[in-house]
């Protein structure tokens, strides 16, 4: 299938301060893309180029094989991280009126809504005022407007900030039900638990700059497995070995970081001359790992 | 312009179903009547009834001339218009022939007491100084004394007449006076009186005034309220800046016009049985069809001027209170154009109103009012339009640049040369 989205070497400054500086990748069709980094990396700002709030000042955005073009906002549902809806609107009126927005007739932009606050369990607040709602019901109807219209590309910002774990359940069902439909969906977000469990691929990026992209999976086994997770009696005294480049202890229990290069068989071999090992598992690293690895590295 | 479309719609059921709305245009002609109506009704009450006068004089006969002048109806002319509908005052004279100091002080006294409504002092001395005096316990009712000194005037002359042997008939005739009727030239016909047409003027253009900033402010707000609660990023999703400018501009601007309609339809139904039954200050108002379709043109050029002006002010604050501080640049020319009404009020062809009313951001005020007060060549008013055209062009691509940039910022309120970079990003 097609790639849903190409960016080539897009790049946005706002005066001296450069958001998004030469970002290339590439979104296939029908996957889960994360868009990762810490906060003020230039996630918005790409996002918002992505789909014409703004337009790069160099480089290229396709969607769906073609150059961006406003009529191909049609397909695309976007939840943005700043989100609010008008509080004197009634709920319903409010679905409605995105809905046609996005290009539906008044009739269906209803059914669809009425659907919707169905599922969401929103059914009897369809007629109230938005600002009667708590904040995490106003969430679920963002969310639902930004898929009124059944976009086959799904971009979400933050999409679970402020989310109690309920509704993040629902929501996490409903994206994973889009995802088997064969909608392609970006989310971006610095909470890595989320990324790890849900994204197929990720792009990290930092001060505008992609640090790391591509296959979830394989950017992992690219890190090798040079993590050791260590249970002893005693004390291995691991902080001053060579091997190591950094270490989390617990007392009998430690998480290793082994330098590039290194043996983790030596290191076991030193671990036994000094205590007794009752675990030793080599490991990848996770992403949070990687995540402060990759952005300390480059601050 | 299918987007436009929605979002205009939105725009203005929201804001014309809200209950303020409908408070508001209900309020204002029931203010406006109330206004017009309870002063004239209070004047009535005041002034209907008996007034007990005594005439104090050396000269009988003349104080019974006098007496016999206030019981006639006065001239309808008489100073200020208006005054068909009071009622009539019933007079009861007395004659008191005692100029003395201690009568002076017993009639004072019965003024004070409020036995007697008041004294006129008609001795010799006052009438060869040419000046009367009438003492009332009452703050001085205008009314009343005009019909004091035009009874007062008419005897004395008709007094003096007579002793010039001219009597009878002869001296009515003389006595009768001239009514003076201002009468406005209109394309070559006559029309309403001037005072009629200068109520009219300032009354529209105070209208004009009041809705281009209330739905200009109105304008604002909603960018601000857009602003605050994070719609806009979920809205420039699928419209463009430009579309939801355009969207809320129209939508606000429909609502103003609907107001006003409303209005008018009030004033209307309210001067029609106005004007059978009593001729009241509205029906007084003389609204010709040019002046009305002026006004609607004028208050949609003027509307789109200065909303521009107030969408763009909207984009680069955060809250309302930053936008007073903000807010002076489209304040400021419409202010001042309502304290330059008076040229064109005066002089509505001399050079120096042609060139205000020339100037863009004074037109709808200054425009309208020399149509109302004279209605200028027609090149004038479509060379004025023209002009404010091109301005209300020029404002909307600088605001809407200002505006999608705008909308997207938070927090610190922009500096000039930040707003000039703004107009860079945009381009």
């Amino acid at each position: 299938m097609a790639d849903v989205v190409e960016l080539a070497g897009i790049r946005k400054s706002y005066d001296h301060f450069v958001a998004v500086d030469d970002l290339s990748f590439v979104i296939r069709a029908g996957s889960v893309y994360g868009l990762l980094g810490p906060n003020g990396a230039g996630k918005t700002s790409t996002i918002r180029m992505m789909i014409g709030i703004t337009m790069p000042d160099d480089g290229e955005v396709r969607l769906f094989g073609e150059k961006f073009h406003r009529s191909q906002l049609g397909r695309v549902g976007y939840l943005p991280e700043e989100r609010g809806l008008y509080k004197r609107m009634k709920v319903l009126d409010h679905l409605v009126f995105l809905g046609r927005l996005h290009g539906l007739s008044e009739h269906e932009a209803r059914r669809r809504s009425l659907a919707w606050c169905k599922r969401l369990q929103l059914e009897e607040w369809a007629h109230k005022k938005v600002e009667e709602l708590s904040k995490g019901m106003q969430q679920k109807i963002q969310f639902a407007a930004a898929l009124l219209h059944e976009p086959d590309l799904i971009i979400m910002d933050e999409p679970f900030a402020g989310l109690d774990p309920a509704n993040a359940l629902t929501l996490k069902d409903i994206l994973i039900e889009l995802k088997k439909s064969g909608k392609t969906i970006l989310f971006s977000t610095h909470r890595m638990d989320q990324v790890e469990r849900l994204c197929d691929a990720i792009c990290l990026i930092d001060h505008g700059r992609a640090l790391l992209e591509g296959d979830l999976a394989k950017i992992k086994a690219s890190y090798g497995k040079n993590h050791v997770q260590m249970q002893y009696d005693g004390d291995p005294r691991l902080e001053e070995c060579p091997l190591v480049q950094s270490i989390n202890n617990y007392g009998n229990y430690v998480e290793v970081r082994l330098k590039p290069g290194a043996d983790a068989q030596q290191l076991l071999r030193l671990a036994t001359e000094r205590a007794r090992i009752s675990r030793f598992e080599l490991l990848e690293p996770s992403l949070e790992e990687i995540f402060i690895e990759q952005v300390g590295n480059h601050a | 312009m299918h987007n436009v479309w929605t979002l205009v719609q939105r725009e203005y059921l929201e804001r014309v179903r809200s209950r303020s709305f409908v408070i508001f245009t209900l309020l204002m002609p029931a203010l406006m009547a109330a206004s017009v109506l309870i002063p004239e009704k209070l004047a009535e009450m005041n002034s209907g009834g008996e007034q007990q006068i005594v005439i104090v004089a050396n000269d009988p006969q003349l104080a019974v001339a006098v007496g016999k002048q206030l019981g006639k109806p006065r001239p309808k002319s008489a100073l200020y218009g208006g005054e068909a509908n009071r009622a009539p005052v019933v007079y009861t004279i007395q004659v008191d022939t005692d100029t003395s100091e201690a009568e002076g002080d017993r009639l004072r006294q019965q003024v004070s007491d409020g036995r007697i409504t008041g004294v006129l002092w008609l001795t010799n001395d006052a009438l060869a100084q040419h000046e009367v005096t009438y003492s009332t316990r009452e703050a001085a009712d205008f009314s009343q004394s005009v019909d004091l000194q035009i009874a007062v005037a008419t005897a004395v002359t008709r007094r003096q007449l007579e002793q010039k042997g001219i009597s009878g008939a002869e001296a009515e005739a003389m006595l009768t006076p001239i009514d003076l009727n201002t009468v406005r030239i209109e394309k070559g016909k006559e029309g309403a009186s001037g005072t009629t047409v200068f109520i009219t003027a300032f009354a529209m253009v105070m209208l004009l005034y009041g809705v281009v900033m209330i739905y200009g402010m109105a304008v604002m707000r909603s960018v601000i309220e857009e602003k605050s609660t994070r719609i806009l990023e979920v809205l420039l999703s699928s419209v463009t800046s430009k579309e939801l400018l355009a969207g809320k501009i129209l939508g606000v601007g429909a609502v103003g016009l609907t107001q006003i309609l409303v209005w008018v339809l009030f004033a209307a139904l309210f001067s029609v049985p106005g004007l059978l039954v009593a001729k009241s200050f509205l029906g007084e108002l003389h609204i010709p069809v040019m002046g009305m379709v002026a006004f609607a043109v004028f208050f949609l050029l003027g509307y789109l001027l200065y909303s521009s002006m107030y969408a763009a002010i909207g984009s680069m604050v955060n809250t309302e209170h930053e936008a007073q501080q903000m807010q002076w640049p489209a304040m400021l020319p419409i202010v001042f154009a309502v304290f330059l009404m008076n040229v064109p009020i005066q002089h509505p062809s001399s050079t120096i109103s042609f060139w205000l009313s020339m100037i863009p951001f004074f037109a709808p005020i200054l425009m309208l009012v020399r149509i109302l007060i004279e209605q200028p060549p027609l090149w004038q008013i479509v060379l004025c339009i023209a002009i404010m055209l091109a301005t209300i062009y020029g404002l909307l691509g600088l605001s809407s640049r200002i505006y999608r940039v705008g909308i997207l910022m938070y927090g610190k309120r922009p500096t000039l040369p930040e707003i000039r970079r703004w107009l860079k990003y945009a381009g």
